[in-house]
């Protein structure tokens, strides 16, 4: 595909657009690094400068040394990953359903994973405890684990079959008629060409379980199993939070998420579905 | 494209297998982690607690030294924050799956023990316990089913949790003895040197927005939240509570020694970095002060009132363990041995010696520490002046009640004499809510046929869908099959907790029925919806909503078009735009609070300087504080849609747009007739969901208006479900309301989704 060359006007409106909202975006959390590098242990300050006076590294390395940071992080990483897996292998062959055939209850299926997402918060916390101890969930990661792909996965469906749908069928009926069975046609023309639909997917149910914590503060009732968020609440206290802590811990909970952004970007942006209607 | 389907069916074999091999391992990994618990033999205890830092790492030692003398035990403690606890624990106890222990304040025993959750630990001790602690230390409530027959519920370990102020010595060598003298030290240390309107030190500063804070003004006038009626009977209306809010507001604006606004953080913020030269605060904070470099921090009783005569006086209260009442005897029997060592005499000395709290056993009073150290005799000043907290469950209802008023009053909409007035009426009406009895309506059995009744209507409407179901499973199982596992686990998850809410919905559980909760029909739902309220925040929850997706969408299809073309740095800049939602809400929405901070946040000096507008005092009114709510909200939502526009974009082929160049198209026309329609089949889900979360999304606004600031007038209907449920026991009511903010989502979503249709085939 060739690359027009924009008119001057036009590249420069984008940076000025870029350069706004990225500024926008960046100086709250420019903030906590602040305060993460404050020397006490205060949340404001009168002093506006994002490097504070006196600062130092002393918050993270008490986090890093003194507290079983990196145990939550292993945690956490553990449930995240296993979530996104499962997450997106049932919303991509679930999403698949629903994009390609009509079959009977698709439409109230299609409202029913709607429906999950109308409850309000409250309404979940009595009856989720009594979940928990009836399944006997309580301090597994199991627990945790079903809850986070269940909450996950109506977006994540939706999102897929909404991607599904912008790729016409001509593909598959192509591939059928080239001898490839329903599930073959699926998994070998179908998957390839919606890897950008994916890779949203796998970071929307990454996140979810990444940064969840009502649930898992109810499941887990032992510190070894803690998961990154509820250790970082754990600094926390209503009227004394250690914010130094609290803040470093959050820049660098936020890092895995930069970086798992960054590596899939990748394929944001390889094409994957340029050209799929070429045939 | 069509290329690799040559050689399909050995192919086809070996594909089947990897899915197969990676179904099961998924599964192994699964199992793996269900089967992974302790292998430890020992009795677990759990232990909830809302200790602060610093406390958290005496309680640990306690449970070190416990566990070295008692290998058969394991003690676990974990914090929680303090609303956590309270509403975490009812529901943990019922569902049998609480801790032994919990440990906190005695202002939350009464609803405990009104529900029945907690258990008389009384066996477990001598009749000589009452003499070895001092007064009002332990905490007895008469038994439900024998009210001669006293239960102790609570066995402190310490007793204080009461204010007291703290001065920073560099600018103050003789702390006030009585508030006349506290103005002219204010006054003398209130400055603005270059004087810029903005004060580079204040005189004093507090959390004025708990109105906990305010208590000591409140007995320095003589007056107390219930009258002397031995009944817990609001006293609010009273000429005390006039004078006491009087001096408050006094204190800045006659006399301008305190900022215009401060939170908890803020004070703290300011007294820590040498801003303020004194603070009122509790015996939690004090080592801390006493520790903070830069600052030389005293602690001292609060002044006399110069008026009066009479000293302000705290309110003190023990905190201690209180024994689950659904803990097995084997169990219980553990963690009394636990509650035996930690509010042993040994313990508490180490308890005194470590950070600096008064004990609760008398034995203790006379450790030399006690006697010596500077900041503990001042701290047993304070709590001599101070007054115990109340136990009853009404206390709930009177800081509710308090809580929205004192800060309409600090805002400027009340007077003194009409808050009082406020105050105290929806004290009263929050007492009635609090103990009210349900009517009993018709029987459970009615209910039952209605729902059966209701199913059966839904299998006849339905039927024509029931009887084609088996044969199209039949004829094509592959799309059943795909559908199922996600289904299959949703439905786990989603179908017990619905159906439960809908029979809380029509049930009286509260306070008073918790546990013998039984089905009263309609009565919750008449009630929602009488209230005007009701409507007043759903209109403002609807605003909410249709802004922020606005703002979402606009901001993320505007970025997501401004990076995907041919530009430098996109790399750089995507990470960057992606940064609001890669940080964990609960961290930038306090960050988002204290940008709107009116004397140092980030807003007010840039609007300020730059662009020279008056600074907002963004939460002492609805308006700006919905806004800033707002603000918030919309920030961390846009790299979102960003995201999934940008996932849209991706996916519209070149060749359309240089068709649309060939036929002559401009730029606004490519984006009409191209990219709006071949993104909207990838935003549609993502809107209709934003809007969904959305409307009910509790933790932003909770956040970023602390709870609902200023007086309760932030609320969306999520939040405003949270107060109503957990802070005042009302279940039942709070489930129907629940269900009617499902029921809105629920007709939103079916009309939008049935217009949406309509499109969907000219596209699909």
């Amino acid at each position: 595909m060739d690359k027009p060359t924009e008119p001057r006007t036009v590249s420069l409106l984008r940076h000025a657009i870029l350069i706004l909202f990225a500024a926008i975006s960046v100086y709250p959390v420019l903030t906590v690094v602040s305060i993460s590098l404050r020397p006490s242990n205060q949340l404001q300050s009168t002093d506006l400068s994002i490097i504070p006076e006196g600062w130092s590294f002393d918050s993270y390395v008490e986090l890093l040394a003194e507290e079983p940071f990196l145990r939550w992080l292993g945690n956490s990483l553990l449930v995240a990953t296993l979530v996104t897996l499962t997450g997106v292998a049932m919303a991509a062959i679930g999403g698949y359903a629903l994009s390609r055939f009509k079959f009977i209850g698709r439409q109230a299926t299609m409202l029913a994973l709607l429906t999950t997402q109308m409850f309000p918060a409250t309404m979940l916390l009595l009856p989720l405890y009594l979940l928990i101890a009836k399944l006997h969930l309580v301090n597994t990661f199991l627990g945790l684990m079903i809850f986070y792909v269940s909450t996950a996965l109506p977006f994540c469906i939706w999102q897929m079959k909404g991607f599904y749908d912008t790729i016409p069928t001509s593909l598959e009926e192509a591939a059928r008629i080239d001898g490839c069975g329903q599930f073959d046609a699926f998994l070998r023309v179908i998957l390839p060409v919606a890897v950008p639909g994916l890779v949203i997917t796998a970071l929307f149910s990454f996140m979810t379980a990444w940064s969840e914590y009502i649930v898992a503060a109810q499941v887990l009732q032992d510190s070894q199993l803690f998961t990154l968020p509820l250790g970082i609440k754990s600094f926390q206290a209503s009227m004394s939070t250690q914010w130094g802590l609290y803040a470093a811990a959050s820049i660098l909970v936020s890092l895995p998420v930069v970086i798992v952004f960054l590596a899939l970007s990748k394929y944001l942006v390889s094409g994957m579905t340029l050209g799929a209607v070429k045939e | 494209m069509v290329m690799a389907q040559v050689d399909t069916s050995a192919r086809q074999g070996e594909s089947r297998l990897s899915i197969v091999t990676l179904a099961l391992l998924l599964f192994g990994i699964f199992l793996s982690f269900a089967g992974c618990q302790q292998s430890d033999e020992r009795q677990v205890v759990t232990i909830w607690h809302q200790m602060v830092p610093r406390e958290r790492e005496a309680l640990n030692r306690l449970i070190e030294q416990f566990e070295a003398t008692h290998s058969a035990i394991r003690v676990r403690a974990l914090y929680k924050e303090t609303e956590e606890l309270r509403s975490g624990f009812q529901v943990a106890a019922l569902a049998g799956i609480g801790p032994e222990l919990v440990y906190g304040p005695s202002d939350v025993l009464g609803a405990f023990h009104a529900m029945g959750i907690v258990k008389d630990m009384a066996p477990w001790f001598s009749e000589q316990i009452e003499d070895e602690f001092l007064e009002g230390a332990l905490t007895y409530f008469p038994a439900a089913d024998d009210p001669r027959r006293r239960e102790l519920v609570q066995i402190s370990d310490r007793l204080g949790n009461h204010l007291a102020l703290v001065y920073n010595r560099d600018f103050i060598a003789t702390p006030p003895q009585t508030t006349d003298e506290l103005i002219e030290l204010g006054k003398k240390n209130t400055i603005d040197a270059d004087g810029d309107g903005r004060y580079e030190r204040y005189g004093l500063v507090w959390n004025f927005v708990e109105p906990f804070f305010a208590i000591p003004f409140l007995t320095g006038h003589g007056g107390w939240v219930f009258d002397d009626s031995g009944q817990p009977t609001p006293a609010l209306d009273t000429p005390e509570c006039v004078a006491a809010l009087e001096m408050i507001l006094a204190l800045r604006d006659e006399h301008g020694i305190v900022p215009r606004s401060c939170d908890y953080e803020t004070a703290d913020s300011l007294f820590k970095s040498g801003s303020a030269a004194m603070i009122i605060n509790g015996d939690w904070s004090w080592v801390d002060y006493l520790e903070t470099k830069g600052i030389d921090a005293a602690i001292a009783p609060l002044p006399i009132v110069s008026s009066t005569g009479r000293p302000m006086g705290p309110m003190v209260s023990p905190k201690g363990y209180s024994l689950n009442g659904f803990a097995d005897a084997e169990a219980a029997q553990s963690a009394m041995e636990f509650v035996r060592f930690a509010t042993g005499e040994q313990s508490q000395r180490e308890l005194l010696n470590e950070i600096r709290i008064l004990p609760s056993r008398k034995a203790v009073l006379q450790d030399p520490v006690l006697l010596s150290d500077p900041t503990l005799s001042a701290s047993r000043q304070q709590l001599a002046n101070g007054r115990m907290m109340p136990v009853d469950t009404e206390l709930r209802a009177v800081w509710d009640a308090m809580r929205p008023h004192y800060q309409s009053l600090l805002g400027g909409k009340l007077t003194a004499t009409a808050a009082a007035k406020a105050m105290q009426q929806d004290a009263l009406r929050g007492i009635k809510l609090l103990n009210r009895k349900s009517s009993t309506g018709p029987a459970a059995w009615i209910w039952q046929l209605t729902g059966i009744l209701l199913i059966a209507g839904l299998v006849v409407w339905q039927r024509q869908s029931l009887i084609e179901f088996l044969p199209d499973v039949r004829r094509q199982p592959f799309a059943y099959l795909l559908i199922a596992p996600a289904l299959a686990t949703i439905g786990l998850t989603v179908v017990f907790p619905f159906f439960y809410n809908v029979a809380l919905s029509l049930s009286d559980m509260s306070l008073s029925n918790f546990q013998d909760w039984s089905i009263i029909g309609l009565q919750n739902y008449r009630e929602v919806l009488s209230e005007a309220m009701f409507f007043w925040v759903l209109l403002k929850t609807l605003v909410w909503t249709a802004v922020n997706v606005l703002f979402h969408v606009g901001i993320g299809v505007l970025l997501a078009i401004a990076i995907n073309g041919p530009i430098r740095g996109k790399m750089i800049y995507r990470i960057l735009l992606i940064i609001p939602w890669a940080v964990p809400a609960y961290i930038t929405a306090l960050t988002w609070r204290s940008m709107f901070h009116f004397d140092y946040g980030a807003v007010n000096l840039l609007a300020s300087n730059l662009l020279g507008i008056d600074p907002i005092n963004w939460w002492n009114d609805p308006g700006p504080a919905f806004t800033a709510c707002i603000v918030a909200n919309v920030w961390l939502g846009y790299p979102f849609m960003m995201v999934i526009a940008l996932g849209g974009l991706q996916g519209i082929p070149g060749e359309l747009y240089e068709a649309a160049r060939i036929d002559g198209a401009t730029r606004w026309q490519q984006f009409c007739n191209v990219t709006l329609p071949l993104l909207k089949p990838v935003l549609a889900p993502a809107v209709t969901l934003g809007a969904i979360w959305t409307f009910n999304n509790l933790n932003v606004i909770w956040l970023v208006s602390n709870g609902g600031e200023p007086a309760d007038k932030t609320h969306i209907l999520v939040s405003y479900v949270y107060k109503a449920v957990f802070n005042l026991y009302r279940y039942g009511y709070g489930s129907a309301l629940s269900m009617v903010i499902f029921a809105i989502l629920l007709v939103a979503s079916l009309v939008s989704l049935m217009r949406s249709r309509a499109t969907e085939n000219v596209y699909g």
